[in-house]
C-alpha cells in the first residue's frame, strides 16, 4: 500500500508533518492537502500533530535562502510539491551548509526550478495586473495565475499603493487579498460580498490609446512579444483583451 | 485639441527612443504613491515586441532643430501638440494607480531655446514629485546646450538622465544633425558622471544610438561605446536600427530596418559589459562588421578555436564565460558547485546550460563530447548555423499514408 499522508492545507502544517516523518524515519509515498482524493492503492494517513511555530527554522538549520525556495515551492502548482520540499529537508540533515549548492540531487535541482517558475509569475504579474477602480475609490484587480502568488503580490503592493484601498482577486483559488492602507489580509472570497461598479473609463481608453500608438509598425514582431506576454494572461489585461475584442 | 489627441501626438513622437528600462533605482514610498524596484518591471509589451515600461512621451514635439532624421524637424509639415504639467501629472498618477506603468519617460522637442525647454521639464516633474507626491521611477531628457544649474536641479528630481549621442561619429552628425553638437552631449555626460550620488541621478545614465542612417562600420559604433561606458561610466547605451521616417538626399533609403544588425550590437554590448570582453577581440580593421549568422560570441569562440576546450572543472571564471552557451549565472553556478562534486555533462543539463551549444567547447573530467577530430571550425560553424537558423534544416516530408 502506498502511504499517503495528510496535513491541513498550510505550510506551517506541512512542515511540521515533515518534522515528524523525519524524526521517526517514516518514508511517505507521497505527502497531500485535505483535497485529496485517494485511489485503491493509496492508505490514506491523517496524523493530528500540533504545529509548532518554529519548525521552519528547525528544518531548515536558520538557512533563509531555503527558507524562501521551500516557501516559493509551496505557493507552486507543482503535483508532487509536497514531496519535493520533504526530500529536501531530508537532505538538508546531510549537506547541512552546501545544500543548495548540490545541483546533482534531483530535488534540489526541481526546487530551485520551481521556487524560479514562481517567483518569474511572480514578478511578470508585478507589471501585468491591472486594476480597475470601483465607484467607491478602491482599486481592484483580477489575476488567473499558474502559481499562488497573492501573498507575494500583496507585499508589493503594499510598499507601493500604500494611500490606496485594493483588492486582488484569484478567482481560481477563491481567495482575495484585502488592503486598509495598513495591512492586508488574504481572505476566502466567500466571506466578502463585491460591488464591482467600475467608474468612467477615461484613463482605461486613454492607456489603450497609448498602447496602440507606442508600437513601431515596422517592426511589427508578434513572436516576440508572445514570447514575453504569454497569451494566458492577455485577459487580465486591459489593451489585449480589449484588442482582442476589437479584432473577433 | 483633446487630451487623447494630444497623447496620441506626443506618444507617437517618442516612439522612437529605444531606452525604457527601469531599473536600477531604490527610491522607496514616502508616505505617496509610488516607489522603484531595483530590478526594473516591464508592464506591458508593444506590437513590436519592445517592452513598456514607462509613460514614454514628449512634452512638445515642436523643435527648432531641423535633424534630418527626425519626425519632428521643423521642416517636417506635422500636427504639433503640447501638454501644460498638469496633465502631465493626472496622466502619470491615473497610470500608476492602475498599474499600467512603472513611472514616467518625459523628452521634449527644442522650444524658444535649450534653457526655456529645461525649465519647463523641471516645472513638470517638481508639480509630480512635491505636489503629487509621486515616488515611481522617471527619466528625463537632458537637453544638450541647457546651463549646468538647471542639469543639477533635474538630476536631483530624477532617477536617470540621458542624452543622446544620435550618431557614433562626427562627421555623421555633421551630415544629419548640423544644429547639433557632440560636445554639448559629452558636456552633459561628464557632468552627470561627476554628480553622480545616491540622490542625485541614482539609475545613472544612458545614451542612443541610431544604427545604420550614416555608413559607419560596426567596429566604429562599438569602439564608441566601449569609449563611452568607460569615460562616463554609461548604464547603457541603446541601439536603434534606422527607420526611414523623413525623406531626404542625404539620408539612405531602407526597405527593413536593420534589425539582425541591432541584435548584433545588442549581444557584442552585453559581452563587453557582463563578459570581460573587449572590442578588439570581436572585430578588428580586417573584418570591421559583425556576422549577421552566428553570434558575437561563438564567432569569437570559433576564430579562437586554440583556446578550447575548456575544462569545465577546473576552468576560471572568466574562460567558461567565453564559452558559448554559458551566461553569468551558469558561470557562477558551475563555479559555486564544483567544490562539492565533480560536474558532469548530465549535470550541466540541470545545471541550465545550453548543452547544443556549448558541447562543442568544452569537456567534463576531459572527456570531450565527440571525436576530438571534430573539433575543427568547419564542423562546428555550421552545427551552429543550422541550429540557430532552423529553416534552413532540409525538411523531411512525412510520408502520408493515402498517397
Amino acid at each position: 500500500m502506498n502511504q499517503v499522508y495528510i496535513y491541513k492545507d498550510t505550510l506551517e502544517d506541512l512542515l511540521t508533518l515533515i518534522a515528524f516523518l523525519l524524526k521517526n524515519k517514516l518514508k511517505p509515498s507521497n505527502i497531500k492537502d485535505t483535497r485529496f482524493s485517494p485511489s485503491l492503492l493509496d492508505e490514506v494517513v491523517t496524523l493530528n500533530l500540533k504545529p509548532n511555530p518554529q519548525v521552519f527554522s528547525k528544518l531548515t538549520l536558520g538557512n533563509t535562502n531555503l527558507m524562501k525556495i521551500i516557501y516559493y515551492v509551496y505557493l507552486s502548482s507543482h503535483e508532487y510539491k509536497e514531496l519535493i520540499i520533504y526530500y529536501l529537508c531530508l537532505n538538508t540533515q546531510k549537506y547541512p551548509s552546501t545544500i543548495l549548492n548540490m545541483y546533482n540531487l534531483k530535488c534540489v535541482n526541481l526546487a530551485l526550478k520551481i521556487s524560479h517558475q514562481v517567483s518569474n509569475e511572480a514578478h511578470k504579474l508585478k507589471g501585468f495586473i491591472r486594476f480597475q477602480e470601483l465607484t467607491n475609490n478602491c482599486l481592484y484587480a483580477k489575476i488567473t495565475p499558474t502559481n499562488n502568488c497573492l501573498e507575494i503580490l500583496s507585499n508589493h503592493f503594499k510598499k507601493r499603493l500604500k494611500n490606496e484601498y485594493w483588492l486582488i482577486h484569484d478567482p481560481n483559488r477563491g481567495i482575495i487579498s484585502i488592503y486598509d492602507k495598513k495591512n492586508y489580509y488574504i481572505i476566502s472570497e466567500q466571506n466578502l460580498k463585491l460591488n464591482l461598479e467600475t467608474k468612467d473609463t477615461k484613463y482605461e481608453d486613454l492607456w489603450c490609446t497609448f498602447y496602440d500608438t507606442i508600437g513601431i509598425k515596422e517592426r511589427r514582431n508578434d513572436r516576440c512579444r508572445m514570447n514575453f506576454m504569454p497569451k494566458k494572461y492577455w485577459k487580465n489585461i486591459l489593451e489585449m483583451s480589449r484588442n482582442n475584442e476589437k479584432s473577433n | 485639441m483633446d487630451i487623447k489627441e494630444k497623447l496620441k501626438i506626443l506618444a507617437d513622437s517618442a516612439k522612437y527612443d529605444a531606452s525604457c528600462s527601469s531599473s536600477g533605482s531604490t527610491r522607496s514610498n514616502k508616505n505617496g504613491l509610488g516607489n522603484a524596484s531595483y530590478s526594473g518591471i516591464c508592464h506591458s509589451f508593444a506590437s513590436d515586441g519592445r517592452c513598456i515600461s514607462l509613460l514614454k512621451i514628449l512634452l512638445t514635439n515642436c523643435c527648432i532643430f531641423d535633424c534630418k532624421y527626425c519626425l519632428n524637424r521643423k521642416s517636417n509639415n506635422i500636427k504639433r501638440a503640447m501638454f501644460t504639467p498638469e496633465e502631465i501629472c493626472a496622466i502619470t498618477i491615473n497610470f500608476y494607480r492602475r498599474n499600467y506603468i512603472e513611472g514616467l519617460f518625459l523628452s521634449s522637442g527644442i522650444l524658444k531655446n535649450p534653457d526655456y525647454t529645461m525649465e519647463l521639464l523641471i516645472k513638470t516633474i517638481e508639480l509630480l514629485r512635491y505636489k503629487y507626491h509621486f515616488n515611481g521611477y522617471i527619466h528625463a531628457k537632458a537637453i544638450p546646450g541647457a546651463s549646468p544649474y538647471l542639469l543639477k536641479k533635474l538630476g536631483h528630481l530624477v532617477d536617470r538622465l540621458s542624452a543622446n549621442i544620435e550618431l557614433p561619429t562626427q562627421e555623421g552628425l555633421k551630415l544629419l544633425a548640423p544644429n547639433k553638437n557632440s560636445d554639448n552631449v559629452t558636456k552633459i555626460m561628464q557632468y552627470v558622471k561627476d554628480n553622480h550620488s545616491k540622490s542625485y541621478v541614482p539609475a545613472g545614465q544612458s545614451t542612443q544610438m541610431v544604427i545604420g542612417a550614416t555608413n559607419e562600420t560596426d567596429l566604429n559604433i562599438m569602439a564608441k561605446s566601449s569609449d563611452m561606458y568607460q569615460k562616463y561610466h554609461l548604464k547603457r547605451v541603446f541601439y536603434s536600427a534606422y527607420i526611414p521616417v523623413n525623406k531626404d538626399k542625404l539620408l539612405p533609403s531602407l526597405l527593413t530596418p536593420p534589425l539582425k544588425r541591432e541584435n548584433r550590437l545588442y549581444q557584442a554590448d552585453w559581452l563587453l559589459r557582463y563578459y570581460n570582453f573587449k572590442v578588439t577581440d570581436l572585430l578588428d580593421e580586417a573584418s570591421p562588421n559583425f556576422n549577421l549568422l552566428i553570434d558575437p560570441k561563438a564567432d569569437y569562440a570559433l576564430r579562437h578555436l586554440e583556446e578550447f576546450p575548456k575544462e569545465i572543472n577546473t576552468a576560471s571564471y572568466y574562460d567558461l564565460l567565453k564559452v558559448p552557451g554559458i551566461g553569468v549565472t551558469s558561470a557562477k553556478r558551475i563555479i559555486k558547485s564544483r567544490k562539492y562534486f565533480k560536474i558532469t555533462f548530465n549535470d550541466l543539463k540541470k545545471m541550465g546550460i545550453v548543452i547544443k551549444r556549448a558541447k562543442y567547447f568544452i569537456t567534463c573530467n576531459n572527456r570531450y563530447c565527440m571525436d576530438l577530430s571534430l573539433l575543427n571550425k568547419k564542423f562546428i560553424e555550421s552545427n551552429l548555423v543550422l541550429a540557430q537558423h532552423k529553416d534552413l534544416k532540409p525538411k523531411l516530408n512525412q510520408l502520408s499514408l493515402f498517397s
